[in-house]
């Protein structure tokens, strides 16, 4: 397909060697292949082109060059002679097929791998993170990760984390249990029984789920005031007290 | 007989011209001589009467706010001035309204532009959603051209018996003592354009404050300041053709590309579409910004020309002070916007109009002066109607727009039709609507599941990254 495409181009661009010097004869090169092609809207697209260069030059270079790059199949001649922005980079995958993952692609031993479903949404996130896209009409994105079955994601996500925790939690309770053996010589189950030990166990227990990095004490001291800062916001019109508007307030 | 008695109250009065409610102001009349030596009245009801005249109340700004309290000052017997600067001021604004507002305030269909009854929002991963679906036959979102809007709320209040200038307010002198009058310091123009316009002073009773989001108002009050939003908007004109998708829809694009903070739109009017985006963290990359939005909606503006860009500031929460003695803020100048969707036309207007409606209770249609306590009266039913509201949209702010994962997870939500009826019912009516029960559980496990779901991508792009 791109081989014709070349081949075609030459005879094009030939034609059109001299105006393409001139930035402003690129515009009317720009009108005359619009208009060649098969686009219901060429007429006003180029009528807004040439509109364009009259009102605002900076916006204008960019709507312009917006044109060609955004129609790869009927005119990539364009592309070849005219300097554009990007070439269109867009997404693309063997697998992503109208706008969403094919899953029979993904089969495996005749089942289907959700492991690399999940790796392949990544991939195409990451990228569109890197290189934002523009969503099109022609093909829309469909895809929906609940698609993927909730043990799928338990197992990739969850139960790693869970064991990790469970370890930690049962490193800190064997030795809490010991040190406090050892210093006040009351027992495992003694202890279970006592309502300061209960209140050391919930803390632990707390302190290993919400606190996983060393960064997390800050995030948490954050959040509680992040919470809380809307409110205190609205009830300020009611902290003062009467007596204030009675006092000179600002003759600012 | 009546005519007997009626002479022996009237000798009674003191001051008041007024013979019809003269029952109900018996009470304070007598207490009257009484009353005046006090140093400091705190009720209303016991505020003297006005020697021969009527309530006079400045309301400083002619948009939404301005418009609906004058109408309603004006309406309720009180003398009302509206100083507007700029009587065609094409203001910079998504206009959109919701449905309640057209009744609340009986606007004419035709101030409506279009009706948008379809939404779409757009991931990050450009995963795109259509809101609408539950909408009924006639319920829609109205977009207006705010110069339109603006001008028939201020036409209505003049009809109702408000004075309209065209002025400038500059400053405002405090009262010395409580029952001084406010004076005001403006530039009056008087429609002539280009000229540099007369300095003029007005005395009254008490000032509403609508001059928006750097109001002076609320400068002259030392109201304090607030976080506020810079929202950057281009009107692009787009061909016939890719003008049709628009008719009735306007999108939503949410990611870090787009704004850190905020989400990037595209909204139709009259015959272009308004691209932008707004943000509160990162003010100086706007332009990045809006560079970005209009990338994303590339293939659907193709062809389009800029005919005007502008910008303004959206408050992001209340000063801390949004009255003063005599003084009241509404609408932006008061920081009435909610967070998440942006909204103000709509709590501009009603503050304006709840304002007012305190302003002629406590003065008795006028009759009597207002004290500060009055005006608080507007801000414990304006707290009480609208907080519920304004915090829940911040917490959809708080959780939704934090990462691009939250912003994936609230547009695979978005798909769900109980989300949408509710965000709708909500919106369009400005009511927490209680929802079905067994839906709302279903809904907390799914927003649970689409949150964990994208966190764990995230987690997974992490690993690609290292």
């Amino acid at each position: 397909m791109s081989i014709s495409m070349a081949l075609f181009s030459p005879p094009i661009s030939s034609s059109l060697r001299n105006p393409y010097l001139s930035p402003k004869n690129s515009l009317s090169l720009l009108s005359v292949t619009r208009a060649s092609s098969d686009n219901g809207a060429s007429t006003t697209d180029s009528a807004a082109v040439s509109a364009t260069t009259v009102e605002i030059p900076k916006p204008a270079s960019v709507t312009v060059e917006e044109v060609p790059s955004k129609s790869p199949a009927e005119s990539s001649s364009d592309e070849t002679d005219l300097p554009t922005t990007e070439t269109g980079i867009k997404f693309e995958d063997a697998k992503w097929v109208n706008g969403t993952w094919d899953l029979k692609q993904f089969e495996k031993d005749g089942k289907t791998d959700w492991d690399s479903i999940i790796v392949a949404e990544a991939k195409r996130r990451k990228w569109l993170e890197d290189n934002p896209e523009t969503t099109t009409n022609a093909e829309p994105v469909l895809f929906d990760t609940s698609i993927i079955p909730w043990w799928a994601w338990m197992k990739r996500y969850h139960l790693p984390e869970a064991e990790l925790l469970n370890g930690r939690a049962a490193m800190i309770g064997f030795f809490m249990a010991y040190f406090v053996d050892s210093l006040t010589g009351v027992g495992l189950v003694d202890q279970m029984g006592n309502f300061f030990c209960k209140t050391l166990l919930f803390v632990a227990v707390a302190g290993v789920l919400f606190i996983r990095k060393n960064e997390d004490l800050d995030k948490l001291k954050g959040l509680i005031e992040e919470t809380t800062l809307y409110d205190k916001q609205w009830q300020a019109a009611w902290k003062e007290p009467e007596s204030s508007s009675s006092t000179v307030s600002s003759k600012k | 007989m009546a005519t007997i008695t009626l002479k022996s109250f009237t000798g009674l009065r003191q001051s008041s011209p007024d013979q019809t409610n003269f029952i109900s102001h018996v009470p304070s009349s007598l207490s009257l001589t009484q009353r005046r030596t006090s140093l400091r009245v705190t009720a209303a009801r016991s505020s003297p009467n006005l020697a021969n005249r009527n309530l006079r109340v400045a309301v400083i700004g002619g948009g939404p706010a301005g418009g609906a309290a004058a109408e309603t000052l004006a309406q309720g017997g009180i003398e009302t001035i509206l100083i507007e600067r700029k009587m065609d001021n094409c203001k910079p604004c998504g206009g959109a309204i919701p449905l309640c507002m057209v009744g609340e305030f009986n606007l004419p269909l035709d101030i409506i532009d279009r009706r948008v009854t379809k939404m779409k929002m757009i991931s990050p991963s450009n995963i795109a959603v259509d809101i609408g679906r539950t909408l009924k036959e006639h319920e829609y979102i109205g977009m207006v051209r705010r110069e339109v809007l603006d001008q028939y709320l201020r036409e209505r209040a003049e009809k109702s018996g408000a004075t309209v200038i065209n002025g400038l307010f500059l400053k405002m002198d405090l009262p010395e003592n409580w029952d001084a009058p406010y004076v005001l310091h403006y530039t009056e123009y008087d429609g002539k354009t280009g000229a540099t316009g007369q300095k003029k002073t007005m005395e009254v009773d008490a000032v509403i404050g609508a001059d928006g989001a750097n109001s002076r108002v609320a400068k002259s009050i030392g109201a304090g300041d607030y976080d506020y939003a810079i929202a950057f908007q281009e009107r692009i004109r787009i061909p016939d053709d890719k003008m049709t998708y628009y008719e009735d829809l306007a999108e939503m694009y949410v990611g870090d590309d787009v704004s850190p903070d905020f989400y990037g739109w595209v909204f139709p009017k009259c015959d272009h579409v308004a691209v932008g985006t707004g943000t509160v963290t990162h003010k100086g990359d706007i332009k990045k910004f809006q560079l970005a939005t209009r990338n994303r909606a590339k293939d659907k503006i193709l062809g389009g020309k800029i005919i005007r860009v502008e910008a303004h500031p959206i408050p992001e929460h209340p000063r801390p002070r949004r009255l003063s003695k005599r003084v009241a803020l509404v609408g932006d100048a008061a920081g009435y916007v909610t967070k998440c969707s942006g909204e103000g036309i709509y709590f501009a207007a009603k503050s304006g109009r709840m304002c007012a409606e305190a302003i002629v209770e406590g003065s008795q249609n006028g009759k009597k002066m207002i004290d500060e306590s009055d005006l608080r009266k507007y801000l414990e039913k304006w707290d009480k109607t609208y907080l519920p509201t304004y915090r829940v949209l911040d917490v959809l702010q708080k959780v939704f727009y934090r990462s691009n994962p939250a912003r994936e997870a609230f547009v695979e939500m978005c798909s769900d039709e109980y989300v949408q009826k509710m965000t709708f019912d909500s919106y369009l009516y400005k009511r927490v609507a209680p929802g079905n029960p067994l839906e709302d559980l279903k809904l907390a496990v799914n927003t649970i599941g689409s949150v964990f779901r994208a966190n764990a991508l995230r987690r997974e792009i992490e690993k690609l990254n290292v």
